[in-house]
């Protein structure tokens, strides 16, 4: 099954992406290495930094991808899905109190000592492999709606069971990139569209039941979950007819839920266009930017305090690099199975970088979901590699 | 674009999905161009808000000295113990872990004791209720600072052997909204203290010595109500920002020199900015504005006579005396001395008394009668009785009075052996006994008769238009706020249906409604001592700057300055110099025995007048007396002009009590003199 002619294949990489890819993995060491030096330079050795970690990370993660790219993505398609039902076995095992670990409100990890594992990320890639592989059927199949049920509930079984965990980035960026590969894949546009509709409605309901509702009727969701929405839409946390106690210890809560949003927003903003320099960031370095999340989820913070709107643009511009390298190799795939392939990689990684640093300027509420490549973090990076790696299989593949 | 082109070709998917992504990055495109763009400077404006906290920085005040350099008011360091609540943060974590740990462990042995209860596990409602609560764990943060603050408290206290106490409520408030600040707990440690704890404790405990200004007067009491003293005020005075986060300690005056020239003293204050993280904790400091050291005041009372006056007040009339002394060089109006009594040690408002002592001056100032906080030189106006007499004597004169013309005083009938007279059918006493008094006898014995007879032939009006000249009734413009103007008749109030004869009478001994105080009798005398000048009272000789290299020219102020002259001819003066001399040098004068009988008697003549006024109440009771001496010398050519009243509920008179304080005084100014002479580097007056 390993493609003899692997050197003439590897010539057919697409360079321009690896080329972004490898920009971006150069920030993110940079920028990990700033974001938590403030705190940790003098009291770990140099090879226990968390930069170390993510070169670590960055190096396993090229060599997966490598890997992956001797075999031809077909080979990998008809084994999706077993890796599917066994995404979801290890999804249903991170549940379950003694081996996922509970850490920070959710039970996302299962800890195997010397790293963590993190079944959401992986899961995300084998949804993607599973569902292009079940939508590159005849186009004619897809307009059948037991197909199209099928297909949703591919998405949903997965989406729910990462609902649980909680982690609701996680879950929602599922949901667009299921999605987008059902529309490139032919499914009719009026299933698509009423379900785009139907979801909407449903969403404005829950939002309006969690935002608005008494207590007793509301939909129960994880409190601070709650609170995240009710920062993100400027409302008060005490209902009008509160007691001025009430009113000013909700005043509190307020103000503390909503610190992370604001100071990601300073951090942001007070970068200027220019930015403050390397490692001259005040706002981790004070602590103002918690650092349990300056090196993850707030990392862009980071980079826009401290390299400024050019730095912003630079990050906007590799990523889009990236992105548009992907539709190209989409375009060019040898089958529908490709581009399909192509296509929800591109989307879910186009759903963090949206989500993520929306999140940092306030377009979006909190929800924890890294930055691909440039946040820390050893699963998001091996899986935003071994996708990218995917990309460059269909492309290696192609037809011409 | 090439990307573009290849997707033209039959992908309408692909194209939307590529403009979707396209309309997405602009979004964000467009979010980060308002945040780091349009938005940046506010949001470096919160940044700096949140960061960074302005701090006031008071100027050092300035000096108040004496006309020869002698510090009279200064600053010393003050000596506190202080919490550093930064350097305690790692402890405070530590204890609020423990604290919650703790807190964890009941709360499972809680949860297991109710399954018991149940029998069975509880469910996710149930378990509920044993969840702390963010209240809850606030609370243990708060009880962890409170514990780790409080364990450093003993452990000071056990060393500096003496209890200390940390109020919970002020701690906390002060860890809420300045924790980058030092907490003091325990404050102006003396040295011995300062020294035990600097043997004690080394640092890293987070408790250390916290250097503060403090107002110091070294001499106590000594000029204290010409001083003034300085209360505890951090407020931004004209010319400085008015916005801080935080303001070190500062002072300003509260009556007095330190009072009136407050503003000089006190400099400008600074500021500094404090980068604050987001615990609180100062991480750097910056001065971006320097304080303007406060002005040094020289003033132009002379230490020396004032403790020789004050000591002299002590040595005859006791511990706390209700008088006051002025001393005034008649040539140009500067104040040497000036005394009040009783005085309250302006220590005691800066708070740096030990406990005995405080008690004692607070008993002090809150006593009714002694009411040690008025000046009673500037700020009372007092009865004069005999010692307006002169002044009387000069608009006789001025009248055409002979000096030499003798006035028969007649007995009184009820006590024939002293003199009275009556003005209509009214009797006043007169306390000379009956005789032929000239005007050098009736001064030297001080009989009211003779100045009732002359003054009444002088007509009112005449003395009160000298009076006015004098500027009695009016404000000698001191800039110490304690300034009174006294009481004297007007043209317009003598002229009244209601003034009688009687009321006459009694302003020319000085008794009615006639009210001086010692610093108009001083400015008086001094004029009647100059030939007529009447000057305005100089208690400042200098504004000079802190830094004697700077090279900054000091303000001066200058003295002698004529406010008016009375206009009376040189004949007068010399009748009435003559008149006052035998006061003190004829063995009948009310003055001959303080200048007599003392071992030593002056190398200096002195011309005086002694006066006793009786004050009564609006029932005619007798309350008290006003004792004075008011004088000048020497004889020959006027330097000097001594003033003392005692205000005493005791039997005497001027020349008992008053005229010996006198005595001393210039006792003192001789001595420096002489001092002068052998030494003339250090006589610069």
């Amino acid at each position: 099954m390993v493609d003899p002619s692997i050197n003439e294949r590897g010539g057919r990489l697409d360079k321009l992406q690896l080329f972004a890819l490898f920009g971006l993995m150069l920030l993110g060491v940079a920028f990990v290495f700033s974001a938590t030096a403030a705190h940790q330079a003098g009291l770990l050795p140099w090879y226990k930094q968390l930069w170390m970690h993510q070169i670590i990370w960055y190096l396993l993660g090229i060599g997966a991808a490598t890997a992956l790219c001797f075999v031809d993505y077909h080979f990998l398609a008809r084994w999706s899905y077993v890796i599917y039902w066994a995404m979801i076995l290890l999804l249903i095992a991170v549940l379950i109190p003694g081996i996922g670990t509970w850490r920070l409100g959710a039970r996302r990890w299962i800890d195997f000592h010397v790293f963590q594992f993190q079944p959401s990320e992986f899961a995300k890639l084998a949804v993607i492999l599973a569902v292009a592989n079940f939508l590159s059927r005849p186009a004619e199949e897809l307009k059948s709606p037991s197909i199209f049920w099928k297909g949703i509930g591919m998405l949903m079984l997965p989406f729910a069971l990462i609902m649980k965990e909680p982690d609701l980035g996680s879950a929602l960026v599922l949901l667009p990139t299921g999605l987008v590969m059902m529309f490139v894949a032919g499914t009719p546009k009026k299933y698509l569209l009423r379900l785009v509709g139907g979801v909407g409605i449903f969403v404005i309901l829950m939002l309006a039941d969690v935002l608005f509702a008494p207590p007793k009727l509301r939909i129960p969701i994880q409190e601070y979950q709650r609170q995240r929405l009710l920062v993100y839409f400027g409302k008060h946390f005490a209902p009008t007819n509160a007691t001025l106690e009430e009113k000013k210890a909700a005043a509190e809560l307020e103000s503390k839920s909503g610190y992370q949003a604001r100071q990601a927003l300073i951090s942001v903003g007070s970068g200027g266009i220019w930015g403050k320099g390397w490692r001259q960031g005040s706002q981790t370095a004070l602590g103002y930017l918690p650092s349990a999340a300056a090196h993850n989820d707030f990392i862009f913070s980071v980079i826009a305090e401290e390299e400024g709107f050019v730095g912003s643009l630079v990050v906007l511009t590799l990523y889009a690099v990236v992105l548009f390298t992907g539709l190209r190799i989409a375009g060019q795939a040898r089958d529908r199975l490709g581009k399909l392939v192509a296509v929800g990689v591109v989307t879910l990684i186009f759903s963090h970088v949206f989500v993520n640093i929306g999140m940092n300027i306030r377009i979006v509420p909190v929800t924890g979901i890294p930055l691909p490549l440039l946040s820390y973090g050893g699963s998001s990076v091996l899986c935003s590699l071994i996708a990218l790696g995917l990309m460059q299989n269909v492309h290696i593949h192609r037809r011409g | 674009m090439l990307i573009f082109d290849e997707l033209k070709k039959n992908d309408p998917q692909l194209r939307l999905v590529a403009m979707a992504l396209v309309a997405g990055l602009f979004i964000l495109l467009a979010g980060l161009w308002w945040v780091q763009v349009v938005s940046a400077r506010e949001y470096q404006g919160a940044l700096q808000t949140q960061a960074y906290r302005t701090v006031r920085v008071p100027a050092m005040r300035g000096k108040i000295l004496d006309r020869e350099g002698r510090v009279l008011a200064e600053n010393r360091a003050r000596y506190n113990i202080s919490l550093f609540l930064d350097d305690l943060s790692r402890q405070f974590e530590a204890t609020y872990n423990q604290l919650h740990k703790q807190a964890l462990n009941i709360q499972k042995q809680n949860i297991a004791a109710r399954e018991k209860q149940f029998g069975r596990s509880l469910t996710k409602a149930e378990r509920k209720q044993f969840v702390l609560t963010s209240a809850q764990l606030e609370q243990f943060h708060a009880q962890a600072r409170y514990n780790v603050a409080s364990a450093v408290v003993s452990q000071v206290a056990q060393k500096m052997s003496g209890p200390l106490a940390l109020d919970p409520k002020k701690f906390e408030r002060a860890y809420r909204e300045t924790p980058y600040a030092p907490y003091p707990i325990l404050q102006n440690l003396n040295d011995a203290q300062v020294a035990r704890f600097e043997e004690s404790f080394t640092n890293g405990l987070g408790v250390e010595l916290d250097l503060q200004p403090a107002r110091n007067y070294p001499l106590g009491a000594t000029a204290s109500l010409l001083l003034g003293y300085v209360t505890k005020d951090d407020r931004s005075i004209q010319g400085e920002d008015s916005y801080y986060d935080y303001r070190l300690p500062d002072y300003s005056g509260q009556v007095g020199i330190e009072r009136g020239f407050d503003s000089q003293l006190h400099g400008r204050a600074g500021g500094e900015s404090v980068l604050i993280n987001s615990l609180g904790y100062r991480q750097t400091e910056n001065v971006w504005e320097e304080p303007e050291t406060g002005k040094n005041v020289v003033l132009t009372i002379d230490l020396d006579i004032q403790r020789a006056a004050e000591e002299s007040l002590r040595n005859h009339q006791g511990e706390n005396p209700r008088a006051a002394i002025v001393v005034m060089d008649v040539r140009t109006g500067d104040v040497l001395a000036m005394v009040s009594s009783p005085a309250v040690d302006p220590n005691y408002y800066a708070g740096s008394l030990l406990p005995e002592e405080f008690q004692k001056e607070t008993l002090l100032r809150d006593d009714p009668k002694l009411r040690p906080e008025i000046n009673r030189a500037t700020y009372e106006n007092y009865i004069p009785g005999s010692i307006f007499k002169p002044i009387v004597a000069l608009a006789a004169l001025e009248n055409g009075l002979n000096p030499n013309e003798m006035y028969q005083v007649q007995p009184d009938p009820a006590e024939p052996w002293h003199g009275c007279i009556y003005v209509g059918a009214h009797k006043i006493k007169d306390t000379v006994p009956p005789g032929n008094y000239d005007l050098k006898r009736a001064i030297e014995q001080s009989s009211n008769a003779y100045f009732i007879f002359n003054g009444l032939r002088t007509g009112i009006e005449k003395i009160v238009r000298l009076g006015e000249k004098f500027h009695l009734g009016e404000r000698e413009k001191l800039p110490t706020f304690q300034d009174a103007k006294g009481t004297f008749p007007s043209l317009e109030r003598i002229n009244k249906s209601d003034w009688r004869d009687g009321d006459s009478a009694n302003i020319c001994f000085g008794q009615g409604e006639v009210a001086v105080t010692p610093m108009q009798m001083a400015v008086a005398y001094s004029a009647i001592a100059n030939g007529g000048k009447v000057l305005w009272p100089c208690l400042v000789k200098r504004i000079e700057s802190q830094d004697t290299t700077s090279g900054e020219p000091p303000t001066v102020f200058t003295n002698g300055i004529v406010r008016d002259d009375i206009g009376v001819s040189q004949r007068s003066f010399k009748i009435l110099h003559e008149a006052m001399l035998s006061e003190t040098e004829d063995q009948a004068g009310t003055g001959y025995p303080a200048f007599h009988q003392h071992d030593s008697v002056l190398n200096l003549r002195v011309c005086g007048k002694t006066g006793t006024a009786q004050v009564k109440n609006e029932q005619g009771q007798m309350i008290t007396h006003n004792y004075w001496f008011a004088s000048f010398a020497p004889y020959e050519s006027p330097h000097y002009a001594v003033v003392v009243m005692v205000q005493s509920d005791n039997p005497g008179s001027g020349g008992i009590v008053c005229a010996p304080i006198a005595h001393d005084i210039y006792a003192e100014i001789l001595k420096k003199e002489n001092a002068g002479q052998k030494n003339p580097a250090v006589a610069k007056n």
